[in-house]
């Protein structure tokens, strides 16, 4: 540091170590202040009161609480929106066909009829042996299966398999996107 | 002033938890089956609810069970069986994926695919693409005899490579063709994936130009 740094710098710790000393009035006219200060803002009334400034105090523990409290608000909402518990999308017209000449009934039962057994029968035109249906689905992944003559289960030979036949039937999948409309 | 605030915080915790044990009860658990096992599948559903799992396809499940004539223990069995595969997709996918995407994911689960893969893919793949289809496909030609190595490979170079639902469609189809024709299952997994990748690519590329 060059000598007039040094000499400045000493001459400001001189300054602010020499006492000050203040008159005997000074508390006095302090206190004037602050009380008229606290009436004037007694008399602003709601809008003064919701402009001014004011410190508000709380305990650590409290505001970490409501933190976390807002957060697990917050949380719960985006998580729950995220994974929709209910197919939601809109239902789009799915048409099943299934060939089956020997067949006298055909319904298609699957997560979108909550396998419903007899809620969506397929019809055959013509009598022709291919049974055929269309029937709106809400968007998304469905496991259906078809039930020929009321007993036999018909997984769909043209769509993905199911992996999870967990009741030793066969059945399949479909993906029904939006953009397939 | 500070204890209404924490009775209001208490009250609203309180009205959450109490509206979520209602939510349990779901009446179409009471319908159709007997006691014991509606109490095992409401104590799996609640779990399963606890862990931010969807239950909708765990009721799916159970439609499907009864709608086959399954007896309640087989339903429970299948139930439970289903919740421990969408908790492990849902660990490795997080809560960005979708229901579709958990119930797809449960189904690889299921064929054997590891669910580290699955999350892999997800994360190669990116928040906007759904992989429900790839999937859903995953899991179908696993099923037909794929080995899940080489199920896995071909669905990740499809994904990889930019390939849309309708090449992911059209490559299931062709697998499940080749394996009724008689071609080894990875063979015609692992050609077919060769031949999707590159249109798809080449359609990806276009795009951009």
């Amino acid at each position: 540091m060059p000598d007039w740094g040094r000499t400045t710098l000493e001459l400001m710790v001189q300054e602010l170590q020499h006492p000050i000393r203040l008159d005997e009035s000074f508390d006095r006219r302090v206190m004037v202040r602050v009380r008229r200060a606290h009436a004037e803002r007694r008399h602003r009334g709601i809008i003064g009161w919701l402009g001014a400034a004011t410190n508000i105090s709380r305990r650590p523990a409290w505001a970490a609480a409501l933190a976390a409290c807002v957060v697990a608000v917050i949380s719960v909402g985006i998580f729950r929106k995220t994974p929709p518990q209910v197919p939601s999308g809109q239902a789009i017209p799915v048409q099943f066909v299934l060939v089956a000449p020997d067949a006298h009934s055909v319904t298609v039962v699957g997560d979108f009829n909550n396998w419903g057994l007899n809620d969506t029968a397929l019809v055959a035109e013509n009598h022709n042996g291919v049974w055929s249906v269309s029937a709106p689905v809400h968007t998304g992944v469905h496991r259906y299966a078809f039930l020929v003559n009321g007993k036999q289960w018909v997984a769909d030979p043209t769509a993905p398999r199911a992996a999870d036949d967990d009741f030793g039937q066969p059945s399949s999948a479909l993906v029904v996107e939006a953009s397939t409309q | 002033m500070r204890m209404r605030t924490t009775s209001s915080l208490l009250a609203l915790l309180l009205v959450g938890s109490a509206f979520r044990s209602t939510e349990a009860q779901d009446p179409r658990l009471s319908n159709r089956l007997d006691a014991p096992t509606r109490k095992a599948l409401s104590a799996i559903v609640d779990s399963a609810r606890a862990q931010g799992i969807p239950v909708e396809p765990l009721m799916e499940k159970v439609y499907q069970g009864l709608a086959m004539g399954a007896d309640g223990s087989r339903i429970v069995v299948a139930v439970r069986s289903l919740t421990f595969e969408m908790g492990n997709a849902h660990r490795v996918l997080g809560a960005v994926a979708t229901t579709d995407e958990l119930k797809a994911a449960a189904s690889a689960v299921h064929a054997g695919v590891p669910a580290v893969e699955l999350g892999k893919m997800k994360k190669q793949s990116g928040l906007r693409r759904s992989l429900t289809l790839p999937f859903t496909v995953l899991a179908d030609i696993v099923s037909r005899g794929v080995p899940v190595s080489a199920a896995t490979n071909a669905i990740k170079s499809l994904v990889g490579a930019g390939a849309k639902d309708k090449d992911i469609s059209d490559f299931q189809r062709n697998v499940s063709v080749d394996i009724e024709k008689g071609a080894q299952p990875a063979a015609a997994a692992e050609t077919r994936a060769k031949g999707a990748v590159v249109p798809a690519a080449k359609a990806d590329n276009r795009e951009h130009e």
